[in-house]
């Protein structure tokens, strides 16, 4: 028997999503604005001029000049620094959150979708609860009601190890802006991930697999979860977006990273009370933050295009 | 002749509810009472419209959809609702090939990584001898070697649909329901794939049930055919028998719709009306009866029985009064 043959030159479909992204101009510099982003907050202290909380009052508000390029805000401190700095808080946050948000999305999701009955029917009605609280109640009345508890605890071990790590208040901003943005953040990723898997196991693919006597674990891990994560890698990326824009609002309205430790938002909002007079300190932050939010839309847009060709043209 | 599979009374129901507030409860019977020996080696063959239940068969012996009523006996054990775990080892022995060879293999596997992932999860071959296996079974269905790195999107229809007969013959399997295997491909494609699967056949002395409408096709390969409607078994015969003397009004109706190549070859079209009835609610008694041009009373009331009116050739209708006779020629 003739055998049928194929030339030698194998292409995953990860690798044709990878060049259908590449050819789209607008995700390619959301990718770049993006990268630029990382390289700044993880390399921020050497890369930032200033120290971010050194202060030099003879020297406040100044409009930017040589020596401070963004200039220095009402307590002299310089603005680009606070800035390269706000950049590793955003980071920071919007991963943190995003990651613990996709984790808890996947496995509840997954699990409803792919094996419904009592426990989805649970878990979807935690969701629809979880996503009717309006969010930033949910944020306020978190830290409201966990902030003062947690801190009086971290001062108990801290005088009974005098270990200094208990008095870093950075730790509890960061533990309850994580938490409570989380909190509020997993239900749509585990909806989105349920109904993939529920189109998914439908295909004959899954019940081939059945048919060979695969176990349920390997069916969800190997045929199931990879095939829906496409719509999932679409809806992280616009959520990282989404989250560094939620972490600004709340340190803008004061619930989210507290002062000194700068955060985008809280400049903003610091910078919008005197902006008439030094227009500067509104309009550096706000447009980082402009610039980061688009670049996230940009690239979940070709993301999107890139992971569906079939929806185009 | 023994039988690989003895089916009594299989019977595939889905409870629904209808309504705003699911207050209507009502039964689709998909399946009802299939009743029938597969025979080691032969090809059985059930034949029908879409709807009548022919796919659901298939699904529920290999257990894929678990059967409402009724056993299945494979190596003396009733596998019918059987749980995964009681099933796995069984798993091995029965496979099956679906219709759609764009969804039939994971997008996101290489053929190779699919060949190895039955090997490997029965234990079927050493570690060390899954390659040699992977090339063996792709050259089984006339692909080389150079096939396993690559991904599913790269290759065509029938190039697929081979790959998916390997998958099903890399478990070592003694039965391979073919779900309308060939329907979903080119003419040409289709005669390569059959007689790939006949070859196959010879080779590894598989048991076929070969699910398909192409009556054509279902002669040129079956021992035995089945002809189903609406959920049930209206005949069952061998092959040669089915088609040179069709039984039930409903066989009759179907043969005499084939196309005939000659247009000048007299044809003897007997015409069914109107339209298939909903499995929701299907007719009491006989559920061909309100398009049976032989229908009396008696098939509105009571379901037929199966009967054996000829060597092996079992007919459900009222009307068959005798082996290899019927009164079809005029309403009793």
């Amino acid at each position: 028997m003739a055998m049928i043959d194929i030339e030698d030159r194998p292409s995953s479909l990860w690798r044709d999503a990878w060049r259908r992204l590449r050819r789209n101009r607008l995700a390619v510099a959301g990718l770049v604005i993006i990268a630029a982003l990382v390289v700044v907050a993880v390399f921020g202290p050497w890369l930032s001029p200033y120290d971010f909380l050194s202060q030099n009052l003879d020297l406040r508000n100044q409009p930017p000049s040589a020596q401070h390029w963004l200039g220095t805000d009402d307590l002299g401190r310089d603005v680009m620094s606070r800035l390269i700095y706000g950049a590793r808080t955003a980071f920071m946050v919007a991963v943190g959150v995003t990651v613990v948000a996709v984790l808890i999305g996947v496995v509840l999701g997954s699990i409803a979708g792919f094996y419904g009955g009592w426990f989805d029917r649970f878990v979807m009605w935690f969701t629809d609860i979880t996503m009717s609280v309006p969010q930033l109640l949910l944020v306020v009345v978190i830290n409201a009601s966990l902030k003062q508890p947690i801190s009086l605890w971290m001062e108990a071990r801290y005088m009974e190890t005098l270990n200094p790590i208990w008095r870093n208040s950075q730790i509890i901003d960061f533990v309850l802006v994580f938490g409570a943005m989380a909190l509020i953040t997993w239900p749509p990723y585990a909806r989105l991930v349920r109904a993939q898997v529920l189109s998914v196991r439908r295909r004959p693919y899954v019940t081939a697999a059945r048919a060979m006597g695969l176990t349920n674990r390997l069916i969800l891990t190997r045929y199931v979860l990879p095939n829906a994560m496409g719509p999932l890698i679409v809806a992280v990326s616009a959520g990282l977006g989404t989250a560094m824009v939620l972490e600004s609002a709340f340190s803008f309205l004061g619930v989210g990273v507290t002062p000194p430790t700068p955060s985008w938002g809280n400049m903003i909002s610091d910078g919008l009370r005197v902006w008439t007079n030094y227009p500067h300190l509104l309009a550096a932050p706000a447009a980082v933050l402009a610039v980061v939010t688009v670049a996230f839309n940009f690239l979940g847009d070709g993301l999107n295009d890139a992971l569906n060709p079939k929806g185009q043209k | 002749m023994t039988a690989l599979l003895e089916i009594r009374g299989l019977a595939k129901r889905y409870d629904i509810r209808l309504g705003a507030f699911g207050e209507k409860q009502a039964v689709v019977r998909a399946l009802d009472d299939f009743t029938a020996d597969i025979i080691e080696g032969e090809t059985l063959s059930l034949v029908g419209e879409s709807g009548c239940g022919k796919s659901t068969t298939g699904f529920a012996i290999l257990n894929l959809q678990r059967p409402s009523a009724g056993s299945v006996r494979y190596k003396g054990q009733d596998i019918a609702g059987l749980d995964e775990d009681a099933m796995r080892p069984l798993r091995r022995d029965l496979q099956i090939v679906f219709q759609d060879p764009y969804s039939t293999l994971n997008p996101r596997m290489t053929i190779g990584e699919a060949l190895a992932e039955p090997i490997r999860f029965h234990g079927l071959a050493p570690k060390a001898e899954i390659p040699a296996r992977v090339t063996r079974l792709l050259e089984d269905v006339g692909m080389t070697p150079r096939f396993a790195n690559r991904y599913p999107h790269e290759l065509s229809g029938g190039q697929r649909q081979r790959v998916a007969i390997a998958r099903a013959l890399a478990c070592q399997p003694r039965f391979i329901v073919c779900d309308e295997a060939i329907s979903a491909l080119d003419v040409s494609v289709q005669a390569q794939i059959l007689n790939l699967l006949l070859d196959l056949q010879q080779k590894y002395g598989l048991t076929y049930l070969f699910i398909a409408h192409d009556l054509a096709v279902v002669r040129h390969i079956s021992d035995r055919v089945g002809v189903m409607y609406l959920g049930r078994l209206a005949e069952l015969a061998p092959s040669s028998a089915l088609f040179a003397e069709p039984l039930h009004p409903y066989t009759r109706a179907l043969l005499s719709a084939v196309p005939e190549p000659n247009p000048r070859a007299p044809r003897n079209r007997q015409r069914l009306v109107g339209e298939v009835p909903s499995p929701l609610n299907p007719p009491t008694g006989c559920r061909f009866h309100p398009r049976c041009p032989l229908a009396r009373d008696i098939c509105k009331t009571s379901v037929p029985d199966w009967r054996e009116v000829g060597p092996s050739h079992h007919v459900a209708c009222h009307a068959v009064t005798g082996p290899g006779r019927t009164n079809w020629e005029g309403p009793a």
